[in-house]
């Protein structure tokens, strides 16, 4: 294995690459064009600059359906425009990777400033019902590792899964090593071999059937059924135990490269499958008298998180971009003092 | 004794007849587009159709051929994704002017601009037709459509002057004139390069009654009696059909 120092963007072109990408289309947006430059110069991959981030998701549902491995790369706006057809690919189950360097919402915001506005976006931000693989490292080595998992959780479920990442995280330089992960072929035959109809009508054995609630029904329940199955296979997070404190600190991303320095004091559990939700925390909550949730929003996953938990969960938001300890000790105080 | 209808084989015969409307012209240029792979030998592997969102969308799913319904607009980006990912393919895309010049223009625009290998047949109705008639794109200045009901104030979009600004192939018919339309679809077939083909067709139910006519039939013959062959001219009039290289 090589040591490499590598910028967090250049590591997920690198592993992507590595992974078995094929075809990459993207539209220029800060924070997370370096992905785009970085795969220009790579001889086995076919990069495509699109209009715009719609038309960059779509044809990478076009080439990943051809039977290229695709991947898309764009920050907080971009995102949102392709909301739409993440849901499509959902309902064709075609697998893709979609990179989503968040940057400080909403509309253009602070665009060279780390946020965690998109996790509800992630989750819930196309319409009707479906359910994503999500994944949120928190250093540049982590990012190269969930590449493979995204591409590989990508072809396992035909779902577009979603790697997280955040203008802090992903300018990191950082020296990592250049593992080779498993990698998954691809199983879904390619397109002009075959008289499937793929459609994002509900559908049944690859005709539209648009009046019977029991195929959607069943659809729904398909979806559901394989992204479960297959995250199972993705459980990751982090858990430091601190057996001297009776409060735990949930966070992730950028902000818990911050929150490490207080585990001396704090207990502190780290997903990285964002989605679906690793079960495990149910667990490991139990532990503690106190949960306080931090993150880079006005509240988002603390919301999953009580809704996992059936408790009361404290909440403290860093917003604007800025990370402060101070600023997040103060808070903390008040928080036990008040127990 | 009968004809053996061989371009069926190109659709899937156990979803017909189709759900469209009596009378719609959507029936046709399926008929036009099996016509025109039959007539140039194309393998039903091999050959990927794509199509948006309307009542012209439904068409991909007709076809015996794998087939992708891509969400409204976006059937352009989705066949250039797959024409770029396996360049062996023949990438057709079958859609209505609502979907192509409206939600999908950017696309349109820069499609061309790549001049990716592509055809793209466009049903051009003129209407909105599966929402119920509102105004589209290339709906006629003072044309009254639900939307527009003391007549339509903007002007139709001029796909010819957009698609030969990029030096592609560009080609006009109508439902009425079916040889024409389908050496129109051949043609663009054959041609190395992005190829559009816009066939004006008729949506009696929810675009035609409202403007006066009886039926589809007076729709297609009012085609007969506006469009006038040009087989010599680099640009087409407003009442022309013909083809552009």
């Amino acid at each position: 294995m090589t040591k490499k120092l590598l910028q967090g963007n250049q590591a997920i072109a690198l592993a992507a690459v590595k992974a078995g990408l094929n075809f990459f289309a993207g539209y220029p947006i800060t924070p997370a064009s370096e992905i785009l430059h970085e795969l220009v110069n790579q001889k086995t991959v076919k990069v495509l600059q699109m209009e715009d981030e719609i038309a960059s998701v779509n044809a990478i549902i076009g080439s990943s359906l051809a039977g290229a491995k695709s991947m898309t790369a764009t920050s907080g706006p971009g995102f949102s425009l392709m909301q739409e057809s993440i849901g499509h690919a959902h309902m064709m189950e075609v697998p893709l990777v979609i990179v989503n360097v968040q940057r400080v919402g909403p509309s253009t915001g602070m665009p060279t400033f780390p946020a965690q506005g998109d996790i509800m976006q992630c989750k819930y931000g196309s319409h009707g019902d479906y359910f994503p693989i999500v994944f949120y490292p928190n250093s540049v080595a982590e990012l190269y590792e969930f590449t493979f998992h995204a591409f590989n959780a990508a072809e396992e479920s035909l779902s577009p899964v979603i790697l997280l990442s955040d203008s802090y995280v992903s300018h990191l330089y950082e020296t990592i090593e250049e593992a080779d992960y498993p990698v998954s072929n691809r199983t879904l035959a390619p397109l002009g071999t075959s008289n499937r109809h793929f459609t994002g009508l509900t559908h049944k054995d690859s005709r539209p059937v648009t009046s019977d609630p029991g195929v959607h029904k069943k659809l729904i329940k398909h979806l559901e059924t394989k992204q479960k199955k297959v995250s199972r296979k993705y459980n990751n997070y982090e858990y430091i135990e601190n057996k001297y404190s009776d409060i735990l600190l949930i966070t992730y991303g950028a902000l818990s490269r911050a929150v490490y320095d207080l585990k001396e004091d704090f207990a502190i559990y780290r997903p990285v499958r964002i989605f679906p939700m690793v079960d495990k925390i149910k667990n490991i909550a139990k532990k503690y008298k106190e949960i306080v949730v931090m993150e880079m929003n006005a509240g988002q996953y603390v919301n999953e998180i009580e809704r996992l938990l059936h408790r009361e969960v404290n909440f403290i938001p860093i917003l604007g971009g800025k990370i402060d300890l101070n600023e997040i000790w103060t808070k903390l105080r008040r928080i036990k003092k008040k127990r | 004794m009968t004809k053996e209808l061989t371009y069926l084989n190109y659709l899937k015969q156990d979803r017909l007849p189709h759900q469209w409307c009596p009378g719609c012209g959507n029936g046709i240029v399926l008929k036009l587009a099996c016509q025109a792979m039959e007539k140039l030998n194309f393998l039903k592997t091999g050959t990927v159709m794509v199509s948006g969102i309307g009542c012209s969308g439904r068409s991909a799913g007709f076809f015996d051929l794998d087939s992708v319904h891509t969400a409204h607009g976006r059937a352009l980006p989705v066949a250039e994704g797959i024409k770029l990912a396996n360049e062996k393919l023949n990438v057709m895309v079958i859609s209505g002017d609502g979907d192509l010049f409206g939600i999908g223009g950017n696309h349109l625009l820069h499609a061309s601009r790549r001049n990716t290998d592509i055809t793209i047949i466009c049903i051009s109705n003129a209407i909105y037709g599966m929402t119920g008639g509102q105004c589209s794109p290339t709906t006629e200045l003072s044309s009254r459509t639900l939307t527009t009901p003391r007549g339509n104030v903007d002007t139709p979009i001029n796909v010819q002057a957009l698609i030969t600004a990029h030096n592609c192939f560009y080609a006009r018919s109508t439902t009425y004139h079916l040889n024409h339309a389908l050496k129109c679809i051949t043609e663009a077939l054959q041609h190395k390069g992005l190829s559009f083909v816009e066939i004006k067709s008729q949506c009696i139910t929810n675009d035609g009654r409202r403007r006066g006519f009886k039926n589809s039939y007076e729709m297609l013959m009012s085609y007969k009696d506006t469009y006038k062959i040009n087989n010599n001219s680099s640009v087409l009039e407003h009442d022309e059909i013909g083809i552009i290289k």
